[in-house]
């Protein structure tokens, strides 16, 4: 009984981690994937609005987030709004080759000892969480489709929208 | 005794089990960890086994035992 109670609590601690909207953003310093020695920091991202997007080249609706995400950013950067991409591929070379085909002008982040995928707590390919000005996750999109692109740029504008 | 031996193979057993986080399916997605790496290959040995043994749906596929199909 005992031991039944405590893989109970067990499971219970595992599903309570997922970062769902309300949550602070994790203050994560992530290696870039163009150059590991310098890093990206959430924190430093404070006071604007960040998209942290989870992406993997064998993830095959990335091939429709990555692109709706580089024109999004390309639409609303200079009004304080970024994109952090962290890839999850497990060879380097695998992200380098799908960057050739689908190249985005946002800061790109590695993520090889899974500390960050830790931290949000993962649940699908692709991931994104929205970030307000205040470092307070205000939206989840688990999946990625013409819709949650519509949906995101609604989100993103009302969020530019609000004061820091 | 037995009961014994038994939950410590299935204990062992379970030391084979690992949970695959959705961020670390790229180790799935590789190509040695698929169950026919090869599909194109593994079609054409079927079918000729098919033909061959006169077996031509024995592999769930539908069709006589002819080979022409």
């Amino acid at each position: 009984m005992r031991l039944a109670l405590a893989i109970a609590a067990l499971g219970l601690s595992a599903g309570a981690n997922a970062l769902e909207a309300g949550a602070p953003v994790p203050a994560l310093a992530l290696a870039r994937l163009d150059a590991p020695s310098r890093s990206i920091s959430l924190a430093s991202l404070r006071g604007r609005v960040v998209y942290v997007d989870f992406w993997a080249s064998w993830c095959v609706p990335c091939r429709i987030s990555m692109p709706a995400l580089d024109a999004l950013y390309r639409r609303h950067g200079e009004r304080g709004f970024s994109v952090v991409g962290i890839n999850k591929d497990v060879a380097g070379a695998d992200a380098e080759r799908f960057l050739k085909r689908v190249a985005v002008s946002f800061p790109l982040a590695t993520d090889a000892q899974d500390a960050a995928a830790r931290a949000f707590d993962v649940k699908a390919m692709p991931s994104g969480y929205l970030v307000d000005r205040k470092g307070v996750v205000r939206q989840v999109h688990r999946g990625f489709t013409s819709e949650t692109a519509a949906a995101l740029e609604r989100e993103v504008e009302n969020l530019l929208e609000e004061a820091s | 005794m037995r009961l014994f031996l038994a939950l410590i193979a299935f204990a062992l057993c379970l030391c084979g089990c690992a949970n695959v986080a959705p961020y670390q399916r790229g180790y799935l997605a590789r190509e040695d960890m698929a169950l026919d790496a090869n599909p194109g290959t593994l079609r054409a040995l079927e079918k000729t086994y098919a033909a061959k043994e006169a077996a031509s749906g024995g592999a769930s596929v539908g069709g006589g035992g002819c080979g022409c199909n």
